[in-house]
């Protein structure tokens, strides 16, 4: 039984999926079952597939700078289908001043370039707990 | 569950999402969830799709979803998509849907992935639950992904009520296609890629090798059509085609589904007992002693098994 189906998804105009496939095969190999997106989708795109796929976590990658935005409507979004419950988390090149206001939107973790393999895998089996 | 199933009904995405996990997770109470559902709703048509790795599967499928909302706009167009589990970690990367991202907000089209799993038994009733939860959500037609390489995959089909196997050219030479297995669960067969090198030459070579081939699963030989997946090329056509093939072998697949979800049923039985098995000859201790006697040729498989199942009777 593998240990929770995450989302790994890029939203807006970026087309920089390196960090995103990392994270996704780095799941795969700790046991969780990755959906991956693909690159250059719509908040509503993502979060039709989450709820499609029932997926307990969400994780998006934006290296673009329009991660404010980005993050805002994908968990207004999620609320409106009924996918409220289904956390978010996100990475990327996010200004260290911006990440208070995305954990207030309610982003439940934010990593940024650097971050350890390690750091990621315990906040997401924390997350999923 | 009973409440799932009722918000499916109505035509919940977010409940039918999580009715496929449920069946998914636990693939042994499919018969909880269809008990008393006489009138339960299936798709017309549920379509296999599979053959080897990077012949165009998923796009293939990307383009009939597009070919079935065009052609009919009032029907819902399920997809499951399978993809290998890691047997390492038991994670998987399930990325078929990158290739049908245009459907994504269409709500008339509903994609789920799952993994294999392992093949730890269970997969083919999972597939069969994911199928009756599309059906009760209102699908149409269901078009069911699969790797078609192994043993699992080729049960995995028989969920589906007709199969497509792809081919393409530069995968292999003829002595490929004489091989038992994939080309023998085919109703349709696709030669996918058919603009490159070669496409016509296998294409040949296809029809040469079922001119010999006995193996007729529904009677009427396997259709040949060659597409162009990413270009579109080919797939109106094909989409009629096997709208023609379903009505004219309806009878047929009344048939197959009655004894596909009974095979199901009882294989899933066996996982069951199996495991079970598994679990007692464990508690039994270790086997490591026997294990030896039977390497020095002291002892046989069949009175060891014949032996661990008495004492296993005493037992209980």
């Amino acid at each position: 039984m593998p240990k929770g189906r995450i989302l790994i998804a890029k939203p807006g105009l970026d087309g920089h999926d390196r960090g995103a496939k990392y994270i996704a095969h780095m799941l795969r190999d700790a046991g969780y079952e990755v959906i991956y997106s693909g690159i250059r989708r719509t908040p509503e795109e993502i979060v039709a597939t989450a709820i499609q796929e029932d997926v307990h976590l969400i994780g998006l990658s934006v290296l673009s700078g329009a991660h404010n935005v980005l993050f805002k409507k994908v968990l207004e979004l999620l609320e409106e289908k009924g996918g409220g419950d289904i956390k978010v988390f996100g990475g990327g090149t996010i200004p260290a001043r911006d990440i208070p206001g995305l954990q207030a939107m309610g982003v439940k973790a934010v990593f940024t370039p650097g971050a350890s393999a390690q750091s990621i895998l315990e906040t997401v089996a924390g997350l999923l707990q | 569950m009973r409440e799932l199933i009722q918000d499916v009904r109505q035509g919940s995405i977010r409940a039918a999402g999580r009715l496929i996990s449920l069946i998914e997770d636990e693939p042994s109470r499919l018969p909880e969830m269809l008990k008393g559902a006489g009138n339960w709703p299936q798709p017309r048509l549920a379509l296999g799709i599979t053959g080897p790795p990077g012949v165009g599967k998923s796009t293939l499928v990307d383009g009939l979803v597009q070919e079935w909302r065009q052609a009919q706009p009032d029907w819902m167009i399920g997809v499951v998509a399978v993809d290998p589990s890691s047997a390492f970690s038991g994670g998987a990367l399930l990325g078929d849907r990158v290739r049908m991202m245009r459907h994504a907000t269409d709500p008339r089209v509903f994609i789920r992935s799952l993994g294999n799993r392992g093949h730890l038994g269970g997969l083919t009733l999972g597939v069969r639950g994911t199928l009756c939860v599309l059906g009760l959500l209102g699908c149409q037609v269901v078009l069911l992904e699969t790797v078609g390489v192994g043993q699992s995959e080729i049960e995995v089909s028989g969920v589906a009520d007709l199969t497509l196997v792809m081919l393409a050219p530069g995968l292999g030479d003829g002595i490929q296609m004489i091989k038992a297995g994939l080309i023998e669960t085919a109703d349709v067969l696709v030669v996918n890629k058919a603009d490159r090198d070669g496409a016509d030459r296998l294409t040949a070579e296809l029809k040469a090798t079922l001119r010999f081939t006995q193996a007729r699963r529904h009677g009427l030989p396997p259709e040949i059509y060659t597409t162009v997946a990413t270009q579109g090329e080919g797939l109106a056509e094909l989409r009629k085609g096997i709208e023609a093939r379903a009505e004219k072998m309806a009878s047929l697949i009344e048939e197959r589904r009655r004894n596909a979800l009974y095979e199901e049923v009882r294989q899933a039985i066996l996982d069951t007992a199996r495991a079970k098995l598994e679990e007692e000859l464990r508690q039994a201790g270790d086997l490591r002693p026997q294990i030896e006697r039977l390497l020095d040729g002291k002892a046989t498989i069949d009175e060891l098994v014949s032996g661990l199942l008495k004492a296993n009777k005493s037992r209980e």
